[in-house]
């Protein structure tokens, strides 16, 4: 049985459309990411797998349950992390995870022990009676995270679950998950870090406005993505010729021109780097600035459609 | 096998209870002590009281009755219009929409909490009828049930309006306000019904705290408009059209 299979999901707000016909499966404990810039509809995608939202059309079915007819049974194996750590401030931190128990029918016995262990894990437990008013926002992150855990799910929902956090968080959050998927939990998770996604998955959905471009694993994404690292440069003086002549430099895939800098696609930067080099040399200009940029989400998607960007917009090549 | 079908039943039956009970107690511990429900719920009744008794030369005690009966209408269905958009807009409400839990667990449980509330604080005013006044009671079992069903009615009342999708607390209020000021003044509260002009009398019929008042009056003095079967029989009623609205609406408006 798949743990999440979705199809044909349409979800519009009025004249936007947030989802625009999606369709994949998520198996038995695999960890699959969407990974998609902001407003790519990921939050949206995770609020009607776990049915807050309902779509305007298609289905999604959580371990064969129809998320919209068979919802509390679908919801009861489930675990959410939202994107803002959505916790009650007024509460202690303790209260907050009994509270998150009683909700998902934890019985009596076995919520206290799990808010024991997890406040643990975590590093929060010492600071448990605390109202989580004073928590810092790392702190909070964890006990959001530690909340989603504390029914025990078979499938975890975790909407950007390191974004904004300090490395020591982060690592903690990372290792929970590697935990948690080798007991054999599904996780799906949303972020916008590609490095993430890559560290993490052992699929990846891109997403951009509505759209899944490609589904794969990372190993395979990772030469998409690889593809499209950049160079920005400028020169102490610039003429619009010097754009053909970049675009013509070996590994150079494409370029284009944004004020006076020049940005240079490619897969290979150090390379391309000698080569601007000796151009400059050549053609007695001096380089006043380089800078080599990790590939952008955005440049990743246009790759994978096909798109072309054109100054700031993007638009399909037929 | 019916037996099993009927464990299950139970089962889930209980689930929803304890679950609707969580989410009443999480309510109880965040937002009883906050200073708009305060206001709303217990000196907002207490004003509008005073401001009509000290107008009317009736005994002090005599005035008993109609107190609990705004005590309760506005302590019940002043917590959830507060408690609703605020974890709207920090998004925790979104822990309730998402629990494995029917909606109307949720809708109860939210309501459980004005209820509690509001008997807690009636309580103030059967108080100082009984130490002060010494107000004697005629029928005490019809105020216990009166006093139940009548914040129960507009605890669901209160659930009703924080439907409206709004992350701002004046936005419900104000709706709701419009419905529960003119509430006091056709019901019977101060000016009897039956000396009110027809049209009043009959908008009246229309208002759940003409029933409870009725309930409540009948209590005191043993004379009552209807019966008290007739004002539990409409006040049950009232309860199963706002649970009903209630859930139509948190579904409606859940995008
Ligand atoms: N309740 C809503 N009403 C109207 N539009 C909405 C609503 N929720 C989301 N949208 C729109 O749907 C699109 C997708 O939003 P979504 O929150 O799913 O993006 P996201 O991928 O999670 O982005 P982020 O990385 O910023 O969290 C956006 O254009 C957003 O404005
Ligand atoms: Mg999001």
């Amino acid at each position: 049985m798949q743990a999440i299979e979705v199809s044909h999901l349409i979800k519009k707000f009025g004249p936007l459309t947030a989802l625009n016909d999606i369709t994949f499966s998520v198996g038995e404990g695999e960890t699959f990411g969407f990974l998609g810039p902001n407003g790519a509809g990921k939050t949206t995608t995770i609020r009607i797998l776990t049915g807050i939202s309902r779509p305007t059309s298609g289905t999604a079915i959580i371990f064969g349950n129809d998320i919209e007819h068979d919802t509390i049974a679908a919801r009861q194996t489930m675990g959410i992390v939202s994107e803002n750590s959505n916790v009650y401030d007024d509460l202690t931190a303790w209260q907050n995870m009994i509270f998150s128990a009683e909700l998902y029918h934890v019985g009596r016995k076995e919520r206290e022990k799990k808010t024991n262990e997890l406040l643990m894990t975590f590093g929060l437990h010492e600071r448990r009676n605390d109202k989580v008013h004073g928590f810092s926002k790392g702190m909070k992150r964890r006990l959001t995270l530690a909340m989603g855990l504390v029914n025990s799910p078979r499938l975890l929902f975790l909407d950007e679950p390191t974004s904004g956090l300090d490395v020591q968080s982060n690592l903690i959050i990372r290792d929970v998950v590697t935990e948690l998927v080798s007991e054999g939990v599904t996780v799906f998770l949303t972020t916008h870090n590609i490095e993430e996604a890559n560290v993490m998955c052992d699929r990846v959905a891109i997403i951009n406005k509505g759209n899944i471009a490609a589904i794969d694993a990372p190993e395979s994404l990772k030469k998409t993505i690889q593809s499209v690292q950049s160079i920005e440069l400028s020169f102490n003086h610039s003429s619009i010729d010097q754009l053909e002549e970049l675009r013509r430099l070996p590994m150079v895939n494409d370029a284009h021109k944004a004020g006076d800098k020049f940005k240079l696609y490619t897969e290979d930067p150090s390379e391309v780097i000698d080569a601007v080099m000796a151009y400059a040399h050549t053609h007695n200009l001096k380089v006043i600035s380089i800078t080599t940029l990790g590939p952008s989400l955005e440049d990743v998607f246009i790759r994978l459609t096909g798109l072309r960007r054109t100054g700031g917009a993007a638009h399909a090549i037929d | 096998m019916p037996s099993i079908d009927h464990k299950g039943w139970t089962k889930r039956l209980s689930r929803e209870l304890s679950a609707a009970w969580a989410i009443a107690r999480k309510d109880m511990r965040i937002y009883y002590l906050k200073p708009n429900i305060i206001v709303s719920g217990i000196l907002f009744p207490l004003f509008m009281f005073l401001a009509f008794a000290i107008g009317k030369n009736a005994p002090a005690g005599t005035l008993i009755p109609g107190l609990i009966s705004i005590t309760l209408l506005f302590s019940a269905s002043s917590i959830e219009p507060v408690s609703i958009p605020i974890e709207r807009r920090v998004k925790t409400f979104d822990r309730l929409l998402s629990a494995p839990i029917s909606l109307h667990s949720l809708v109860a449980g939210e309501s459980l909490s004005g209820f509690l509330y509001s008997l807690g604080i009636a309580c103030l005013p059967l108080a100082v009828g009984v130490i002060i006044f010494s107000t004697p009671i005629v029928h005490v079992p019809v105020l216990v049930i009166a006093m139940i069903l009548t914040s129960f009615c507009f605890a669901t009342l209160g659930t009703l309006f924080a439907a409206y999708p709004t992350e701002n607390v004046g936005e419900v209020m104000s709706m709701l306000n419009t419905v529960r000021l003119p509430l006091i003044f056709i019901s019977g509260v101060f000016i009897p019904i039956s000396t009110m002009p027809q049209i009043g009398q009959k908008i009246a019929l229309i208002s759940p705290l003409t029933y409870g008042n009725d309930m409540i009056e009948f209590a005191y003095t043993g004379k009552s408009l209807f019966s008290p079967l007739l004002d539990i029989v409409v006040l049950v009623i009232f309860i199963m059209i706002f649970q009903i609205a209630a859930n139509h609406l948190y579904k409606k408006f859940n995008e």
